[in-house]
């Protein structure tokens, strides 16, 4: 375990009687000081680590370490976390300044210093001024803020954040976004913010952890995560993608949609199956004639940035392109784009190995990554 | 117009109930109150209520009905907490309510019999080696049979407050470092305080005019207020003192009620 690690998973489970596990043997390390996003699909099994972190709920087998120690039995309420919940969960009997102020008596403070604290945190979240309100006075982003200054005035080394941003309007949790991730630069906390939101993931994470189905099928920054997806969930999950089947005919050959393709991507096997990821962004919509890619246009939707089109080629695949210039359905198209945007996926490919070969790639050039 | 005069159809069958079985009987107790035992103007009867013999006889049902409340309330809670961790909390909670649709007077001599010298309760003594007691006309029967008989209505109000209570919660108490009497103290009690208090009413409220049961359990060892209406009403025919007292449970009553707070947050 590297010096930085607050929390690691190794080999956690979590399973109910005898369903299928929620958690299959996962295994991550958390660094302190960082913002993480646990994304996926709702019931990938995301909100279970969050409440394994958070103690309320115990593991079936592996072991869970926080600080380098063995936390697996220890009940919630002495762990040096604090939560975010989706709902909130203010205490509706409380005031803005008890409810913020509900973990420091507890841990006995003295009355003059819970009341500094508790202005302090309001201050952090903008909320200075708020303490005599009742929480059913608030409007749901200040009841968020609430919650956030209820979790950090305890100054606890990680704060788990559950969906919070999920009950606001799309302002709101835009700005609220700005927030988060100033505050977390500010305090310095280690964030752990679930979200199946991956507009909301790519743009505030120092890393990502892509979770499906009860396993971390991807973890790494924004930009490694959105450029380099593992497989087709990944690829599909985040941002909009064109998926299609191919051949790796060779080291940078590729072949797919009828044509061969040179690309960046090598170390498989000679005429190994393979799927390939080209982003709509990536794709520039030129004459049949001097297309690398022919397609028929079959739908064109006005997004107003520009325009989203999608088109069949020879061999049926979909092909999504966002562009400002205008087409029309049934015209022929040609399709450009650059070797580098080709991103071929192996199947059943492990984590591990994917990073091994991309690994591969950046020794090979002269200039890395 | 016509909407305003159509809502005040449908309130003729309420304000009829309400004038006819409310407000008219009040009103007749408050009427008789005031005549003494010849049928004469007077306010004796309420010189009399100040009188050591009445006032015993209120603080004693005062004594009861906190008695009863106090160990319905020390087994509802408890209860109807488990209750709403069952899976089937429902059918349990049907269960437990069953009971209270028997009639009362049925159930009182079925304790009869359960109290009895040759009783269930007796044969058990006996069994493990205490022997068997005078359980019938003791403080302990009455208590004990009213209790039983008010749990349902106390276990309701407590088990729909501590059901709508939302779970984040604890688990938020938790997480800000709260064990778990913590977490009850501080955020479980008080958030379900008004199931509590309107089960305190419904059970306080009736336990203070308990009297069927004083004689047929307590064996008129305990006299209530509720007895000495009941008394008065029967045996002595002195309608007046009878009306008197009830008057004043009225007024008990809605002293309790001031003080217990109306429902607020829909326990």
């Amino acid at each position: 375990m590297t010096n930085t690690a607050i929390i690691q998973f190794n080999n956690v489970t979590k399973q109910y009687d005898h369903d299928a596990p929620v958690l299959d043997h996962v295994s991550f390390e958390i660094e302190r000081g960082k913002f993480y996003t646990l994304l996926g699909p709702s019931g990938c099994g995301k909100t279970t680590i969050l409440r394994l972190i958070a103690g309320f709920t115990e593991a079936t087998s592996g072991d869970i370490y926080f600080n380098g120690k063995k936390i697996n039995h220890i009940p919630a309420n002495k762990r040096q976390v604090n939560t975010v919940f989706q709902d909130y969960a203010l205490f509706p009997h409380l005031n803005v300044f008890e409810n913020v102020a509900f973990g420091l008596r507890i841990k006995k403070m003295k009355k003059s210093q819970v009341a500094a604290k508790v202005k302090e945190a309001l201050s952090f979240v903008n909320l200075s001024g708020y303490e005599d309100r009742e929480i059913k006075e608030m409007s749901g982003g200040q009841r968020q803020r609430v919650a956030i200054a209820r979790a950090i005035v305890n100054e606890p080394e990680v704060i788990l954040l559950d969906e919070p941003l999920s009950a606001l309007d799309l302002k709101l949790r835009y700005q609220m976004q700005y927030e988060l991730r100033e505050l977390q630069r500010r305090l310095g906390i280690t964030f752990i913010f679930v979200t199946h939101d991956q507009e909301e993931a790519l743009a505030m994470s120092d890393e990502i952890f892509v979770i499906n189905k009860g396993r971390i099928q991807q973890s790494g920054t924004p930009i490694d995560i959105y450029d380099e997806p593992i497989n087709r969930f990944v690829a599909d999950f985040i941002g909009e993608s064109n998926i299609a089947k191919a051949t790796m005919i060779d080291d940078f050959l590729v072949a797919f949609g009828g044509e061969q393709f040179s690309c960046v991507d090598q170390g498989m096997n000679p005429n190994e199956p393979v799927e390939v990821v080209i982003r709509p962004e990536d794709l520039e919509i030129t004459s049949f004639e001097n297309g690398m890619l022919q397609v028929e246009v079959n739908s064109q939707l006005f997004r107003g940035v520009h325009y989203e089109i999608t088109g069949l080629d020879k061999e049926g695949n979909e092909w999504l392109v966002q562009s400002t210039k205008k087409a029309a359905v049934g015209d022929k198209i040609g399709l450009r784009f650059d070797p580098e945007a080709i991103h071929v996926m192996r199947f059943n490919e492990t984590e591990e190995d994917f990073d091994r070969r991309l690994d591969s790639y950046s020794e090979g050039e002269a200039d890395g990554k | 117009m016509e909407n305003k005069v159509s809502k005040n159809l449908y309130m003729i069958p309420y304000a009829l109930w309400i004038i006819l079985f409310v407000i008219a009987p009040i009103l007749l107790v408050l009427y008789y109150s005031f005549f003494d035992i010849e049928g004469n103007f007077s306010l004796v009867n309420y010189k009399n209520f100040f009188t050591p013999v009445y006032l015993q006889m209120t603080l004693s049902s005062f004594w009861y009905a906190f008695l009863i409340t106090a160990i319905s309330l020390l087994v509802a809670y408890p209860t109807a907490y488990l209750l709403t961790r069952t899976k089937h909390k429902h059918l349990w909670l049907l269960l437990i309510i069953v009971p209270s649709w028997i009639n009362l007077l049925l159930k009182a001599y079925a304790f009869i019999g359960i109290f009895g010298a040759y009783g269930v309760a007796n044969n058990f003594l006996e069994w493990i080696g205490i022997g068997s007691r005078q359980l019938l006309f003791t403080d302990f029967s009455f208590v004990f049979v009213s209790v039983y008989i008010f749990i349902p209505f106390m276990i309701l109000p407590i088990f729909n407050a501590l059901d709508n209570l939302n779970p984040s919660l604890l688990y938020a108490a938790k997480d800000l470092g709260a064990s778990g009497w913590t977490t009850f103290r501080r955020v479980v009690f008080p958030l379900t305080i008004d199931g509590v208090k309107s089960g305190i009413q419904v059970v306080f409220i009736p336990a203070l005019s308990l009297f069927m049961l004083t004689r047929l359990i307590a064996g008129n060892r305990v006299i209530t207020l509720g007895t000495a209406i009941e008394q008065h009403f029967l045996v002595t025919q002195d309608w007046g003192m009878g009306s008197t007292i009830a008057v004043f449970l009225i007024l008990i009553m809605f002293l309790f009620m001031g003080l217990t707070g109306f429902r607020k947050r829909g326990a």
